[in-house]
């Protein structure tokens, strides 16, 4: 019987044209999401090819599947549990002794498999050559050399993919064989492994039992104690032959055979002039030059996104509200208008004009970014700031674009490893002053105080991200994380790749955001419209007026900081009656009243992407603690101010 | 031949990685202590750095920050912490 509904599933080390090629296949039908209950991101796609309807998933970019990172894990589940037709395994011609060592792994895994040699021109230009008719026969999956960014080798691919389903073609894949002394044992634990009907193949099993792969050996246990126990004494001898761990000997003994294919196909003449990408890269990481040139880089970048965020927010926002004249016309001004324009179309606005705008470039340069490899430099330079707060330098990506947007920054946090560093790393996120905070900032305080006092509340809120990004790193259990990363050779990126990833995040944001923020809305103006926010105020004066010390209206205000922060602002200027907000509060209000609104509460669309992220009991947490310790904070500000003031 | 950390080889230096030391950890009991030593070390060698294979310090970050190294024909970095932890076998 023949089906036309095929699986294939991607699978490579970071940064090897992965994305690229996911594109190049899947075109627009592509889904963004997470994976079940993790912090992962999940990119199907769909694609006809000669009337066969494939499902693609992108899995994680990742160098190994042993248990250290979530993606590792969701990766080896996938692959082995939900089984896909085929997996096409994704390898970087131009490193490719690494990546081999990844293939030998997915090849244990006993799917299906054909390799797409990808970068191939990267790997000319370093001088490599590749012979992969040989590497087919080393490893026994058909191997298909590919460029993705220019879509060669892309349509052979395809065709060896369906060959390979349809025919059910006999493929002998290479076992990686270890040494006798392991090969024996491995043997031994396989035996007990297939009695027990176990989701995984049996060889796969006994060598992560002697790799003391913990996940692995959790399962075992529930099923038969014994075999754990036989794999620990075994995974003992083997210690003793080599003296190194068994785990040790046996990555080692794969990495060996990777190497040796490696050396066996490939063959090197490096170029005698050093290429522009080294001369760039020794640039950008340079003990001196590196700094400024990384500081005026993200500066440019962060004024163009300003720029440009600022003048297409103000387009957006005349255009839509020039809209409203035509809307109170057919809905009328009474209630039912008001609560419709008010609290459904000025959401939707305000998430038009606000959010998108920076989100868009932001997202746009990350990636851009990303795939020339500039960000893993940044990440370099920044590692020890970023580890007296207990992350590493990765974790300045997501809070780099926290300052855009928190929610693109939380769901950003997402290129951590492990679930303590997400968690910290969004902890810190949400502190950083977003586009909406700056508004704030500089319209309140920088305008009417001094600019002066505006820099000042920007240090003040790096220096809280520094103190309570330490307090919540000691807090938290688990180790202390360490960097370790590839830095990929600098490239040109791939415009059509990084204009849909800009896209599709895009999309994903706005399916987060903007249905809270259209109920956030409705829900207040539903306040506003029964006259509730005024007692509501009252109730809150206590602490706006008698601890904070602001005007009671302040109350009304925060409340609607909730949806966005900006319209703390905008409504601060309709309770007062003007936009010259000197008149209504005196210099110390502003300043406290500000340190306030960029500390208090993550805004509603970062709430919802906590929730997404790492469930309800952390993103309450996290919402709570914030509002408290903005009290807290404000007051003893307003205590202290009033002594200079 | 000497050993030493990876952390202290100058600029440019090679040498063959010998062991990766286990952290301390601070961890509550002693299965939870285990697991997180294997995690460390099995993540660098599944990046490569197994013993036995050369490993090249192209430069280090100031103010103690990462390490760029060179393995395996490909590019690395490695924070510092993580590079006091690994031993190296250097000709000096």
């Amino acid at each position: 019987m023949t089906k036309n509904k095929f699986t294939i599933a991607l699978a490579g080390n970071a940064n090897v044209g992965k994305s690229v090629i996911f594109n190049q296949l899947t075109g627009l039908h592509q889904h963004i999401g997470n994976w079940p209950g993790k912090t992962v991101e999940k990119a199907e796609g769909t694609l006809h090819f000669k009337g066969y309807t494939i499902d693609v998933i992108d899995l994680p970019g990742i160098y190994s599947l042993s248990t250290f990172s979530i993606e590792e894990l969701i990766s080896r589940e996938y692959i082995a549990v939900e089984r896909p037709d085929l997996v096409i395994n994704i390898v970087d011609a131009s490193v490719l002794e690494r990546n081999l060592f990844f293939t030998l792994q997915l090849l244990e895994l006993g799917t299906p498999m054909i390799m797409a040699l990808n970068q191939m021109d990267m790997a000319k230009k370093k001088g490599i050559k590749i012979d992969h008719e040989k590497m087919e026969k080393l490893l026994g999956i058909p191997v298909i050399p590919t460029v993705a960014v220019s879509g060669t080798g892309i349509y052979e691919l395809l065709e060896k993919a369906i060959e390979i389903i349809e025919k059910r073609v006999n493929i002998k894949p290479l076992k990686a064989k270890y040494g006798k002394e392991i090969e024996q044992r491995i043997e031994k634990i396989s035996k007990m492994v297939e009695k027990t009907q176990f989701k995984y193949p049996a060889r796969w099993v006994a060598i992560k039992l002697l790799e003391e792969d913990k996940e692995v050996e959790k399962e075992i246990l529930k099923i038969n104690p014994e075999i754990v126990s036989t794999a620990e004494k075994l995974a003992r001898e083997i210690e003793e032959i080599h003296g190194h761990s068994c785990s040790t000997v046996i990555t080692s003994e794969r990495y060996e055979v990777a190497s040796k294919i490696a050396r066996e196909v490939q063959e090197i003449t490096p170029p005698i002039k050093p290429p522009m990408r080294e001369r760039i890269h020794a640039l950008t990481t340079h003990k001196i030059f590196g700094y400024p040139i990384m500081a005026v880089s993200v500066l440019l970048i962060f004024y163009s996104i300003f720029t440009f965020g600022d003048y297409t927010s103000g387009l957006l926002g005349d255009f839509f509200f020039g809209l409203k004249p035509i809307f109170e016309g057919a809905f009328g001004t009474g209630v039912v208008g008001k609560l419709v324009w008010g609290g459904v179309i000025e959401g939707i606005i305000g998430g038009v004009t606000v959010a998108l705008p920076y989100i868009l470039p932001f997202y746009f340069i990350l990636y851009f970014l990303e795939d020339s490899g500039y960000l893993s430099r940044i990440a370099f330079l920044m590692d020890n700031i970023m580890h007296k707060i207990g992350l590493h330098g990765k974790a300045f990506i997501p809070v780099m674009l926290g300052f855009g947007c928190n929610v693109p920054g939380c769901l950003g946090c997402r290129i951590m490893e492990t679930e303590k560093e997400r968690l910290l790393a969004a902890f810190v996120v949400t502190l950083v002053p977003c586009a909406a905070t700056t508004v704030i900032i500089l319209g309140l305080v920088g305008a009417f105080v001094s600019i002066q006092w505006a820099l000042a509340l920007y240090i003040i809120d790096l220096l809280i991200i520094f103190l309570l990004g330490r307090l919540a790193f000691k807090a938290l259990p688990g180790e202390p994380t360490a960097l370790i990363m590839e830095m990929h050779d600098y490239r040109v990126p791939h415009l059509k790749t990084v204009l849909k990833q800009t896209w599709f995040r895009l999309m994903e944001f706005v399916k987060m955001a903007f249905p809270l923020i259209i109920v956030g809305s409705l829900v207040i103006k539903l306040v506003e419209v029964i006259n509730l926010l005024e007692p509501i105020a009252n109730v809150l004066s206590p602490v706006t007026v008698t601890w904070l010390g602001l005007p009671t209206i302040t109350g009304i205000t925060l409340i609607f900081g909730v949806l966005r922060k900006e319209l703390t602002l905008i409504m601060l200027a309709t309770l007062l009656g003007t936009t010259n907000f000197a008149q209504g509060m005196t210099p110390v209000q502003m300043i406290v009243f500000t340190l306030v609104a960029m500390l208090y509460i993550p805004c509603i669309a970062t709430i919802a992407t906590l929730v997404k992220e790492f469930g309800w009991k952390k993103a309450l947490f996290i919402t709570i603690f914030e509002i408290v310790f903005a009290i807290i904070l404000g007051g003893i500000a307003f205590r202290l101010l009033m002594l200079v003031y | 031949m000497m050993e030493l950390r990876l952390s202290n080889l100058r600029d440019g230096e090679s040498g063959i990685i010998t062991s990766i030391g286990v952290s301390r950890g601070r961890g509550r009991g002693e299965g939870r202590r285990a697991r997180r030593g294997w995690g460390f070390r099995k993540r660098l060698e599944d990046m490569g750095l197994t013993p036995g294979t050369k490993i090249t310090v192209v430069k280090s970050a100031p103010f103690n920050g990462p390490l760029e190294v060179y393995i395996r024909g490909s590019r690395l970095a490695i924070g510092r912490g993580m590079a006091e932890r690994i031993f190296v076998e250097v000709k000096r």
